[in-house]
């Protein structure tokens, strides 16, 4: 007899009672958007020697071409980020528990390591005309062109936490991944880094 | 603070590095008995100059990096994958 399958919790965000919808900081202007977005995160790594099996199979199941290092690639609502040499961060819109991790491992066969790390790691997105300088207080890279802009990606540290940084557009807007367990020292960091240009909470 | 240039992710703080030691030292022969298993683990020349060394890219893309390092001035004369072969500068 064995016991009864304990229930999968709803995922919960780590954010929850912290990012409160608002505006808050400095009024006038237009406001910075800092938002905790729901994704289905998953860690794609080429087993030893099989990253050209690897790109063709995700090709062809998503339509997206794994980036190159430094880049990141959306197809299909689902965004690739190069995050070290033959290993990639898939990020979609959350759906089912696990759903996204079960495609992209039938689709990677034993061509790849797939792990699913929705709930470990945590997306929030900064966007505004002064993200740049936002960013600027806590993240040592080059942000500015040519050495960075939309579709860029980089595996750096913020305010000492391990952070994805993915810019999505010209806005800009940037991507950033954090462990669950830091999200709130990372969200602390970044609204005291946004409060001088004001900010909205979405 | 040294800007260290990784080979896959560009020019990067310090701040991101582990420094892992020199990377000169080979390891011996099972058999080599217990003084060369001392010298490959504790003994180092600490030289004055080119300094061929470890760092490894912690808070980046995770690979260990070689790096030729002056140890007076702290000049980064080149940088590498681990397999690669780097040019020492003559003193």
């Amino acid at each position: 007899m064995s016991a009864p399958e304990p229930a999968v919790p709803a995922p919960r965000s780590p954010l929850a009672g912290v990012a409160t919808t608002g505006r808050y900081g400095a009024a006038g202007g237009t406001p910075l958007a800092i938002a905790e977005i729901p994704a289905a995160i998953v860690q794609l790594a080429a087993r030893r020697g099989r990253a050209g099996d690897l790109a063709r199979a995700v090709s062809g199941a998503f339509g997206l071409d794994l980036p190159p290092p430094g880049r990141a690639a959306s197809a299909r609502g689902i965004d690739a980020i190069w995050i070290q040499p033959d290993a990639w961060l898939l990020l979609a819109p959350r759906g089912a528990e696990g759903a996204l991790a079960a495609e992209v491992k039938r689709a990677a066969g034993d061509a790849g390591s797939v792990v699913d790390q929705s709930h470990g790691k945590t997306l929030m997105s900064l966007a505004g005309a002064a993200a740049r300088r936002v960013m600027a207080k806590g993240c040592r890279l080059d942000l500015d062109a040519p050495a960075f802009g939309p579709g860029r990606a980089a595996v750096t540290q913020i305010a000492q936490i391990g952070c994805v940084v993915h810019q999505r557009d010209a806005i800009p807007t940037y991507g950033l991944v954090v462990p669950s367990s830091l999200a709130i020292p990372f969200f602390e960091w970044l609204t005291s880094s946004a409060a001088e240009f004001g900010y909205e909470v979405g | 603070m040294h800007l260290i240039d990784c080979p896959w992710c560009g020019p990067r703080d310090e701040a991101e590095f582990a420094y892992r030691g020199d990377a000169t030292v080979t390891r011996p022969a099972p058999d080599a008995g217990i003084d060369a298993f001392y010298d490959y683990v504790f003994t180092r020349a600490n030289p004055r100059g080119w300094h061929v060394e470890w760092w490894h890219h912690a808070a980046g893309c995770r690979q260990h990096v070689k790096v030729v390092r002056h140890t007076m001035t702290h000049a980064i004369a080149a940088t590498g994958r681990a397999t690669d072969i780097l040019e020492v500068p003559a003193a």
